[in-house]
C-alpha cells in the first residue's frame, strides 16, 4: 500500500512580532507547525539571525572576527559592518560594559553608544543588558527613550525586573521586549502571564526560555524548547505562543572549548575553530527546537547557519 | 489531550431576564451574560432560545450574529428543539474560533439532529438516552452505538464531532446511580470519544451553598474518568477553579503560578 502522508495541522500558531522599521524590518514567529516541519506546512517567516557586538566593539582575540571588522573605526562603523555580515538580519548590541561589577559604564555613555549604533545601521536592532537588575532597568528606560520610533528589541526582562522594563520600554516608548527565564518552563509561562496582565498585547514581546552551549546542560534547553512549542501548538496555550529568541554566542564563546588556548591544549587544535563549532552546533540545535531568532558572533557561524536556514525553511 | 471545554449555560430562556431580552431582541442582557461567562473561563457559550416555534430562525440568527460580533467570533452551542432555527443559526455562524455545536441529539425523537450536524459540518452533543433515564450502562451503550452508527454513516468524524452525553443524574434521589455515570464516562474515554453534559444536574434541589461543592467534586471525579467538556455555570468560581486544577493535574495545560487567572 502506498504511503499516505497526513500533515499535522494545528489551529494554533506562534505570534508574530516585528522588530525594526521600514524595508528591513524583521518578523519573528508565525509558525503553525513544529520547527522545520516544512512538510506539514510552509514556514511563514524564516529564523532570523542577529549579529552580536558589544559596547567595546568586537572580540579581537578571535582572528576571524578581528579580520572581519578590520579597519572599522568607532562603534558606528563596527555596527554597520555587523549589519552587512552575509546572513545577518539584525544587529545585537550587548551593553555588558554597563555592569556595575565590571566596567560600570554610565547610563549616559551607554545611551550614546546605542544611539550611534542605531544611527549607523538600517536593519533592526536588539539591545542586550548587563544582567544587573537595577542597572538594566535604568539602562533600558533611557535607551528606549533615546531610540524611540526604532522599534528596538530589548533582551531581556526577567521576573525580577520585568515591571520597570515593560513600563519603560513597551508602554512608554513602544519598543519590544524579550521575557527571559532560565530553562524553567513554568516560569516562562508565568512571566508571559504577568506581562500580559500589565496590558501588553502579544505582538509586543518575544521570549528567551534559556540557553546553554551544546554539552553544557543543553538537554534541559532542548526539552524546554520542545515542551514550549508543544504546549503552544498542541494545547493552544496562548501564554506560550511568543516567538523565541536564543542568545547563542554569549553561551558558546564562554565555555572551555571556546576559551582555552591552543598552547595549553595543543591536541584540541585552534581555538577559533572550536568556538565556531560550539556556536554552530548550539545554534542549529536551538533552531531545531523552535528558536525563531538566534544571536551569533562569528562571521563563519552566521554564514553557516544562514545557509542551514535557507536550505531547510 | 486538549483543555477541558467549559460550555457556559447562562444564556437560557428559562431566565426571565434572558427570556425578555429574546422576546424584544434586546442585546444588552444577553451580551452581559456572555461577557460574564467568558471572563469567568467559558470556551463555548450555549444559546438556548427554548422551543422558539414562532420566530426561531430569525431569533437564532440574531443571537448568533449579536454574540459573535461582540466577542471575536466566540464559538457557540445552539440549543433549541427547533431544527430550522439551528440551521438558520449555523448559516450565519463564523467558524474562526471553533465549529458550532448542535445541542442536542438523542437516540429517540431527536436523532435527526445528528443528520443536521453532519449536513452542516457541526459538532453534535449525543445524549445517550432514548426516552427517559437509561436504566444502566448497557442501555447507555446501546444508544451510544445507535447514534455512533448514524453519525458514521453520514460521514461524521466520531472522535472529534460527536460529543457523547452520559446524562448526569440528580444526586438527591438517584444517589445510587452516580458511579454508573462515571463508569460510563470512563468507557467513552477508553473508546476515544469526547464527552459532555449538563453536569449541574447532579446538584439539583440541593441547598444553594451546597451546589458548588457537589458540582466541583463531580467534575473532578468525571475528569479523572475522562470527561472532556461540560455544560455548566462558569460563574461558579469553585467549579472553574476545580476544572482548571484538574486540567493541570491531567497535564492538559502547563502549570504557571497564575494558572487560575488565565
Amino acid at each position: 500500500m502506498a504511503f499516505k502522508r497526513t500533515p499535522q495541522k494545528f489551529s494554533a500558531s506562534i505570534n508574530e512580532v516585528v522588530i525594526g522599521t521600514g524595508d528591513k524590518a524583521v518578523t519573528l514567529g508565525g509558525a503553525n507547525t513544529f520547527p522545520l516541519y516544512t512538510f506539514d506546512g510552509e514556514a511563514k517567516n524564516k529564523v532570523a539571525i542577529g549579529v552580536e557586538i558589544t559596547d567595546e566593539g568586537f572580540d579581537a582575540s578571535v582572528p576571524g572576527i578581528a579580520e572581519y571588522y578590520a579597519g572599522c573605526e568607532g562603534i558606528g562603523a563596527i555596527a554597520k559592518k555587523a549589519s552587512e555580515m552575509p546572513g545577518a538580519d539584525f544587529v545585537v548590541l550587548s551593553l555588558e560594559g554597563a555592569d556595575p561589577n565590571g566596567a560600570n559604564k554610565s547610563v549616559e555613555d551607554c545611551v550614546a553608544i546605542a544611539k550611534e549604533v542605531a544611527d549607523a545601521i538600517d536593519c533592526p536592532l536588539a539591545v542586550v543588558g548587563c544582567k544587573n537588575v537595577e542597572k538594566d532597568t535604568q539602562l533600558f528606560e533611557k535607551v528606549a527613550e533615546a531610540l524611540a520610533g526604532k522599534n528596538v528589541l530589548f533582551v531581556s526582562a526577567r521576573e525580577e525586573d520585568y515591571k520597570g522594563i515593560v513600563a519603560a520600554a513597551v508602554m512608554a516608548y513602544k519598543q519590544k521586549i524579550s521575557a527571559e527565564s532560565a530553562v524553567d518552563i513554568n516560569l516562562a509561562k508565568q512571566l508571559n502571564v504577568l506581562i500580559s496582565q500589565m496590558g501588553i498585547s502579544p505582538e509586543n514581546y518575544v521570549m528567551n526560555v534559556g540557553s546553554a552551549a551544546a554539552g553544557y546542560g543543553y538537554e534541559y534547553v532542548a526539552s524546554t524548547l520542545d515542551r514550549v512549542r508543544a504546549a503552544a501548538l498542541e494545547q493552544n496555550d496562548a501564554m506560550l505562543q511568543m516567538p523565541i529568541i536564543t542568545p547563542v554566542a554569549s553561551e558558546a564563546w564562554a565555555v572551555k572549548e571556546a576559551v582555552v588556548s591552543e598552547e595549553d591544549f595543543p591536541e584540541w587544535g585552534p581555538r577559533e575553530e572550536r568556538g565556531v563549532e560550539m556556536e554552530v552546533s548550539t545554534a542549529a540545535s536551538v533552531i531545531a527546537g523552535g528558536a525563531d531568532a538566534v544571536i551569533l558572533r562569528h562571521p563563519k557561524s552566521v554564514d553557516t547557519i544562514a545557509r542551514l536556514i535557507a536550505a531547510l525553511m | 489531550m486538549g483543555k477541558f471545554v467549559i460550555i457556559g449555560e447562562r444564556i437560557h430562556c428559562i431566565s426571565p431576564v434572558i427570556k425578555k431580552a429574546m422576546e424584544e431582541m434586546d442585546p444588552g442582557p444577553i451580551l452581559q451574560r456572555a461577557k460574564e461567562q467568558l471572563d469567568a473561563g467559558a470556551t463555548y457559550l450555549d444559546v438556548n432560545i427554548g422551543p422558539a416555534e414562532k420566530n426561531g430562525e430569525e431569533l437564532m440568527k440574531w443571537a448568533v450574529q449579536t454574540i459573535q460580533a461582540e466577542f471575536d467570533n466566540v464559538p457557540l452551542c445552539l440549543d433549541t428543539a427547533n431544527r430550522k432555527a439551528i440551521e438558520a443559526g449555523i448559516s450565519v455562524y463564523n467558524r474562526a474560533k471553533g465549529k458550532p455545536i448542535v445541542n442536542s441529539a438523542d437516540a429517540g425523537d431527536r436523532i435527526e439532529n445528528i443528520d443536521l450536524a453532519a449536513a452542516n459540518d457541526a459538532i453534535v452533543i449525543a445524549l445517550c438516552s432514548k426516552a427517559g433515564v437509561p436504566s444502566d450502562n448497557d442501555e447507555r451503550m446501546m444508544y451510544c452505538q445507535e447514534m455512533l452508527e448514524r453519525g458514521m454513516e453520514l460521514g461524521m468524524d466520531p472522535t472529534e464531532d460527536m460529543w457523547f452525553d452520559p446524562l448526569f443524574l440528580v444526586i438527591k434521589g438517584m444517589q445510587d446511580k452516580q458511579m454508573d455515570v462515571l463508569a460510563f464516562i470512563q468507557q467513552l474515554s477508553d473508546m476515544g470519544f469526547k464527552s459532555t453534559g449538563g453536569l449541574s444536574n447532579v446538584s439539583n434541589m440541593t441547598p444553594k451553598d451546597i451546589r458548588p461543592i457537589l458540582d466541583s467534586t463531580t467534575v473532578a471525579m468525571a475528569m479523572y474518568c475522562g470527561l472532556t467538556s461540560a455544560i455548566v455555570n462558569p460563574c461558579d468560581r469553585r467549579l472553574v477553579e476545580t476544572i482548571k486544577s484538574a486540567d493541570i493535574i491531567k497535564n492538559n495545560a502547563l502549570y504557571a503560578d497564575s494558572f487560575l487567572e488565565i
